[in-house]
C-alpha cells in the first residue's frame, strides 16, 4: 500500500480546488457569484469612503474622536476589500492564505506599532536632535 | 558623462587594495581564460549557469558563500594582525581609513555575501530532496535569486579597485552614512550591493515557504516533514517578514544621500535614530533566518550520527517556531543605549531573554537524542558537539547582554564582538561545516576525507576559542570595538593571544583546503556506492549519489515520520527491495538564463547608480525589464524526461541497492 | 462512501471541509463527488494555479511590511515639519476624493475582468482590463500633478523630515501603481495574442492580487497621511 516504490497516480499532484486555492481566486464559483461580491464590495467601500470625507470635512462627530473614527472606517474598509474583492474567508479552503495574512498583520503591526513606542519613548527621553547637534561645536 | 567615474577612483596610491584588486582581476582573468582555452563554456552554460535545478543553484550557493567566506576572513586577519601591532603607540600597518573599511567589509561579507548564501545553498540542496519532491515552487526565480546574490558580492568586489567601500561599518549608521559625512562612493556600493543581494533573498523566501506549506509529497503531512524543512520554513517567513524593512530603509538612506531627503539627516527634522530602530528590527530576525537552518543541520546531524530518532519532534517544531516569532520582537537590545527609556528597554530585555527559552529545549532534545544511542564521531558530530559547548557559552553571554544595565557597560565594546561571533561561529559556521561535510557525497557522489576533516575540526575549535576568549576579557577590561590602534599597552598580550588564534584557524581552514584537494584525487576510494553513506533517516538517502536531476523516479508516498528509515527497516527485514514500480515520463522545468540576464543588467544598474551615471542607470533598468518580459513571451515552460530515462536511472539506484542489502544481509550473518 | 477508502487524510478533516454548512468556503454549491484532499498539503504537490497564487500573496504581504517601515516613518516624523509647511497646507481634499475614486473603481473593473478571465472571455476581459489601466493612470496623472503644483510652492523632500515621509509614502505608492499600470499593458498584450493559456491566467491572478492590494495601501495612506493631516 504504500512505500518509497509507489507513485499514488489519484494524489500526485491533485489537490482539489474546491480544497484550497489561492487569494482572489475561486476557480468553481460562477461568474454571476463573482461579480455579486465585487458589486457588494464597491458599494461597502463607497459608503466607507465617502464616511471618511464626510467625517473630516464636517462637525458630525465630537472633533477628538474623528482620528479613531477615520481609522475604524479605514480597517472596515480594508476588511471589505479582502473580503469581497480577494475573497479571504474563514472556511477551510482559505486557511493557508488566512494565516499568511495573520502573520504580515502581525509584521506590520509590530513594525508601527513598534517604531512609534521606541520612537516616542526616545523623544521623551532625550535632547532633541537640533539642540543635540547645537552641542557638536 | 560618468557621474563622478573618473581615473582617480582607481586606487593608485593605495598598495593593499591595489595589490588585491590587481589579483582578483588575474585570477578572474585566469579562469575565464581557462574555461575558454578547454571550452567549458557551453557545459557550464547549459548546466550550471541557466540552470533551474535547486541541487545545481544549491551548490554554486555554497561556492559564492565560501569565496565570502575567504574574503571576510582575509579582512579579519587583517583587523586582528592590526590591532596585534598597533598598540600602546604603534601604528600598525592600516591607516585609520582603510582599517575602516576592512571592518566594514569583514561584516558585510561575512553577513551577506558568506553565511547568508552558504545557509540558502543548504536550505536550496537539501529541502526538496528532503520534501521528496523534484524541485522547489518556483525553480526559475531560484535562478534569479542566486544571481541578483551574485551580483550583490561581484559589486562589493569591484569597490576594491574602483573606488572605495563604507567606513561606517557593516550598518552605516547616519549622520556618518549620510551625504555630509560620507560623501565618497563607498557607502553607496554596500547600499546597492546588499540591495540587489536583498532583492535576491526575499525571492528565496517566498519560494521556500511556498516550496515546504504547498509541496510536499504524498503522506508527508506538516508533523512528518524532517525538522530540517521545518526550520526552513520558519528562517523564510523570516525572510519574508524583514527583508522588505531592510529595502525600505536602505532606500530612505539612498534618498537621503542621492537627493537630500530627510530621513535620517541630522538636521530639517530628520531623525537618525529612526535608522538604528528600523535597520535593526530587520537585523535581529536576520541572525535568526541565520541559525535557525543551523540548528536544523544539527537535528539531522544529531539523529543520523546517534541511529536515533530525534528526541521530541513536536516540541522542537514548537521550539523553532517560538524563536520564529518571538525574533521578531526583540530588535531593541541592539541599542539599549540609545536612550529609549526603562519601560522599552525592560520590555525587550524581557522579550530577548525568553527567546533563549526556545534555544534551550533545542539544546536538550539534541543532548537527549544522543542519550541511549549508538553515537558515531564522524566528523559531522565532531562540530556538532563542538557547537553545543560553544553556542551554549555564546548563549549565556547574550542573555547576559539581554539584561539593560549589563548592556550599558559592555554595549560595543569587544565583549559584544566575542558574543557574537561566538554564537554565530559556534552556531552557524560549524553547522555549515557539519552539513557540508555530512551532505558532500549526495551532491558530488563520493565523502570528504575524514581524517583531514577531523584536523580542520580541532584547529578550527581551538583556533576559535585562542581568538576569541581573549577579546571577552578585554572587552570586560573596557576595550571597545574598531580600534585602529589601541592606546592601552597592558592589552598588547591579550591581543597577541588572539592574532595567534587566528593563525590556528587559518590552519584549520588550511586543512580543509587540503581536506578537499584529497578528498578529489580519492573520490574513487571515497566514492559513495549507495547514496546512503550515513545510514541516513529522511528521504534524500533515498537517492542516488549525486541525486539524479528529477531527484525521484517515482514521487514516494510518506505514511510516517522518518520516511526513509521505515522503508529502511522494512527492506533489511524482508531482505528485499519492494517491487519495481511503475514509471512514467517525468515532467521538469527547463533551463532559463533570465537569472543570470537579469543579474548583469542589476549589476550594471547598481554600478551606474553609485556613480550617479544616470543614463547607463536607465538603460540597465530597461535592459532587466526587456529581459523579463522576452522571459515571461516564452512557450515553452517544461520538457518531459523520456521514461527509459527515468527507468535506466532507478535501475542503477535499485542495484545499488540490492548491493547494499546484500552487505547488510552478509555482515548481520557473520556477526 | 467507498471513496473514503482512498484518502489518506484524517476522516474528520474531510467531513469538515464537506458539510460546509454556512458555506464559508466558497465552493460551487452544486458541487459533489469524492474530495481528494484537505489543503493540509497530505496529497502530494498542489496545483501550480495554487502555487503561483499563494506565492504571490507572500510577495504581496512582503511588499505591504515595506510599505508600513514607510508608514512608520511618516508617522514617527509627521511632526518634523522644520519650519516648514505642515500637512494642512497640502492636503486637497477634493483631489484626493478623485484619487479615491479612480482608484476604487479600478479595483472594482479589475475585478469585473478576471469575472470575464473565468468565463473565458477575451473581449471583456481587454475592456474591463483597458478600463482599470485607464482610470490606474488618471490616478497617476493626478498625482503627479499634485506634487508640481507643491513643487512650485517650494514644497519638495528637501524642505523637512515629515514632507519626506510625505513624498516617499505617497511616492512610493504611485511608483507602485505606475509599476501595475506597464504590467496590465503586458498581460493585455499577452492575453491579446496568446489568449487565455493557465500561465495567462496565473498571472492575471497575480496582478488582479496587487491592483486590489494597491487600493489597500491607499485606504490607509488618503485616511493616515491626508484626512488626518487636513484635520490636525
Amino acid at each position: 500500500m504504500s512505500g518509497l516504490e509507489y507513485d499514488p497516480a489519484p494524489f500526485a499532484g491533485a489537490l482539489d480546488d474546491r480544497e484550497d486555492h489561492a487569494p482572489g481566486d475561486e476557480p468553481l464559483e460562477s461568474a454571476g457569484h463573482y461579480i455579486y461580491n465585487s458589486n457588494l464590495g464597491l458599494g461597502f467601500s463607497i459608503i466607507l469612503t465617502v464616511a471618511a470625507f464626510v467625517m473630516a470635512s464636517t462637525q458630525l462627530i465630537y472633533a477628538p474622536a474623528i482620528p479613531v473614527a477615520l481609522l475604524v472606517l479605514a480597517i472596515a474598509q480594508m476588511g471589505v476589500h479582502l473580503v469581497y474583492f480577494l475573497h479571504i474567508t474563514t472556511g477551510p479552503d482559505n486557511t493557508n492564505n488566512v494565516l499568511a495574512l495573520a502573520f504580515g498583520i502581525l509584521v506590520v503591526g509590530l513594525i508601527v506599532v513598534g517604531s512609534i513606542w521606541i520612537m516616542s519613548s526616545m523623544n521623551h527621553y532625550m535632547m532633541p536632535m537640533d539642540e543635540l547637534m547645537r552641542q557638536q561645536v | 558623462m560618468f557621474g563622478k567615474l573618473s581615473w582617480s577612483a582607481i586606487p593608485w596610491h593605495e598598495p593593499i587594495p591595489l595589490m588585491t584588486g590587481l589579483v582578483l582581476i588575474l585570477a578572474i582573468a585566469g579562469t575565464l581564460g581557462l574555461i575558454t582555452y578547454k571550452k567549458w563554456w557551453p557545459y557550464l552554460w547549459h548546466e550550471w549557469i541557466t540552470s533551474v535545478d535547486h541541487k545545481r543553484i544549491g551548490i554554486m550557493y555554497v561556492l559564492l558563500g565560501v569565496l565570502g567566506l575567504v574574503r571576510g576572513f582575509a579582512d579579519a586577519i587583517m583587523m586582528r594582525s592590526q590591532q596585534a601591532m598597533a598598540v600602546g603607540g604603534g601604528e600598525g600597518y592600516l591607516t585609520p581609513e582603510h582599517y575602516n573599511q576592512v571592518f566594514s567589509a569583514h561584516g558585510t561579507i561575512m553577513i551577506f555575501f558568506a553565511a547568508m548564501p552558504l545557509v540558502i545553498g543548504f536550505m536550496n540542496f537539501v529541502t526538496p530532496l528532503q520534501l521528496g519532491v523534484r524541485d522547489v515552487a518556483f525553480p526559475t526565480m531560484n535562478s534569479v535569486s542566486f544571481w541578483l546574490t551574485a551580483s550583490g558580492f561581484l559589486l562589493i568586489n569591484v569597490s576594491l579597485f574602483v573606488g572605495e567601500f563604507a567606513r561606517t561599518g557593516w550598518l552605516p549608521y547616519p549622520p556618518l552614512s549620510g551625504s555630509e559625512y560620507s560623501p565618497g562612493v563607498g557607502v553607496d556600493y554596500y547600499l546597492w550591493a546588499v540591495q540587489i543581494s536583498g532583492i535576491g533573498t526575499l525571492m528565496t523566501g517566498i519560494n521556500f515557504v511556498t516550496t515546504v506549506l504547498k509541496m510536499r509529497c504524498p503522506g508527508m503531512s506538516l508533523l512528518r516533514m524532517p525538522i530540517f524543512c521545518w526550520t526552513v520554513l520558519a528562517s523564510s517567513l523570516i525572510i519574508v517578514a524583514v527583508f522588505p524593512i531592510l529595502t525600505a530603509t536602505l532606500a530612505m538612506l539612498s534618498l537621503d544621500r542621492v537627493f537630500g531627503w530627510h530621513y535620517f539627516t541630522a538636521d530639517l527634522g530628520g531623525n537618525p535614530m529612526m535608522f538604528m530602530n528600523l535597520i535593526w528590527a530587520w537585523g535581529h530576525p536576520e541572525v535568526y533566518i541565520l541559525v535557525l537552518p543551523a540548528f536544523g543541520i544539527f537535528s539531522e546531524v544529531f539523529s543520523t550520527f546517534s541511529g536515533k530518532p530525534l528526541f521530541g519532534y513536536r516540541s522542537m517544531v514548537a521550539a523553532t517556531m517560538f524563536i520564529c516569532i518571538v525574533s521578531l520582537m526583540t530588535w531593541l537590545h541592539h541599542f539599549f543605549t540609545m536612550g529609549s527609556g526603562p519601560a522599552v528597554n525592560a520590555a525587550f530585555g524581557i522579550s530577548t531573554s525568553i527567546i533563549a527559552v526556545g534555544t534551550g529545549v533545542k539544546i536538550y532534545n539534541w543532548i537527549f537524542t544522543m542519550y541511549g544511542g549508538r553515537v558515531r564521531f564522524g566528523v559531522p558530530m565532531l562540530w556538532s558537539l563542538g557547537f553545543v559547548f560553544t553556542f551554549v557559552i555564546g548563549g549565556m553571554t547574550g542573555v547576559l547582554l539581554a539584561v539593560p544595565p549589563a548592556d550599558f557597560i559592555v554595549h560595543n565594546s569587544m565583549f559584544l564582538v566575542a558574543h557574537f561571533h561566538n554564537v554565530i561561529i559556534g552556531g552557524v559556521v560549524f553547522a555549515l561545516f557539519a552539513g557540508l561535510h555530512y551532505w558532500f557525497p549526495k551532491a558530488f557522489g563520493f565523502r570528504l576525507h575524514e581524517g583531514w576533516g577531523v584536523a580542520a575540526f580541532w584547529f578550527h575549535f581551538l583556533g576559535f576559542w585562542l581568538t576569541f576568549t581573549p577579546l571577552y576579557i578585554l572587552g570586560l577590561q573596557g576595550m571597545t570595538r574598531r580600534l585602529q590602534h589601541v592606546n592601552i599597552s597592558e592589552w598588547s598580550g591579550m591581543l597577541s593571544v588572539s592574532a595567534l588564534g587566528v593563525a590556528v584557524t587559518t590552519i584549520g581552514v588550511v586543512c580543509q583546503i587540503v581536506m578537499l584537494l584529497v578528498s578529489i584525487l580519492q573520490r574513487e576510494k571515497l566514492k559513495d556506492l549507495t547514496g546512503d553513506p550515513w545510514d541516513g533517516r529522511s528521504l534524500e538517502w533515498a537517492t542516488p549519489s549525486p541525486a539524479p536531476f528529477f531527484n525521484f523516479a517515482v514521487t514516494p508516498n510518506v505514511e510516517g515520520e522518518e520516511a526513509y528509515w521505515g522503508i529502511k527497516t522494512r527492506a533489511i527485514e524482508s531482505q528485499q527491495l519492494s517491487a519495481e514500480p511503475k514509471y512514467a515520463p517525468i515532467e521538469m522545468p527547463v533551463h532559463s538564463p533570465v537569472g543570470f540576464y537579469t543579474a548583469a543588467f542589476a549589476t550594471v544598474t547598481g554600478f551606474a547608480l553609485i556613480w550617479q551615471i544616470w543614463w547607463l542607470a536607465g538603460l540597465g533598468l530597461l535592459g532587466a525589464w526587456a529581459g523579463f518580459v522576452v522571459f515571461a513571451w516564452r512557450d515553452v515552460h517544461e520538457f518531459h524526461v523520456p521514461v527509459e530515462e527515468v527507468a535506466r536511472v532507478d535501475r542503477a539506484r535499485r542495484e545499488a541497492r540490492e548491493a547494499l542489502l546484500e552487505r547488510i544481509a552478509a555482515e548481520g550473518a557473520s556477526a | 462512501m467507498s471513496d473514503d477508502a482512498l484518502l489518506p487524510a484524517a476522516v474528520e478533516t474531510v467531513r469538515r471541509v464537506r458539510e460546509d454548512p454556512h458555506r464559508l468556503g466558497h465552493r460551487d454549491p452544486h458541487a459533489g463527488g469524492p474530495v481528494a484532499g484537505t489543503g493540509q498539503g497530505m496529497t502530494g504537490p498542489a496545483t501550480k494555479r495554487i502555487i503561483v497564487g499563494y506565492g504571490f500573496w507572500l510577495f504581496l504581504l512582503s511588499d505591504i511590511v515595506m510599505f508600513s517601515c514607510f508608514f512608520a516613518a511618516f508617522a514617527v516624523q509627521h511632526d518634523a515639519t522644520a519650519g516648514g509647511p505642515a500637512m494642512r497646507e497640502l492636503v486637497d481634499v477634493p483631489r484626493v476624493g478623485w484619487q479615491t475614486a479612480a482608484l476604487l473603481l479600478s479595483s472594482y473593473t479589475c475585478g469585473l475582468s478576471f469575472a470575464a478571465t473565468n468565463l473565458r472571455n477575451k473581449l471583456w476581459t481587454q475592456i474591463f482590463l483597458l478600463i482599470t489601466g485607464l482610470l490606474g493612470l488618471a490616478f497617476v496623472i493626478m498625482e503627479l500633478i499634485e506634487f508640481v503644483e507643491l513643487a512650485h510652492r517650494g514644497i519638495t523632500p528637501q524642505v523637512s523630515g515629515m514632507l519626506t515621509a510625505f513624498f516617499g509614502l505617497v511616492g512610493l505608492h504611485g511608483l507602485h501603481v505606475t509599476v501595475a499600470g506597464m504590467w496590465l499593458l503586458t498581460m493585455m498584450a499577452q492575453v491579446q495574442l496568446k489568449g487565455f493559456r493557465p500561465e495567462i491566467v496565473h498571472r492575471l491572478i497575480c496582478f488582479n492580487l496587487f491592483w486590489h492590494a494597491l487600493d489597500i495601501v491607499w485606504i490607509g495612506i488618503f485616511t493616515i497621511v491626508y484626512l488626518m493631516g487636513a484635520i490636525s
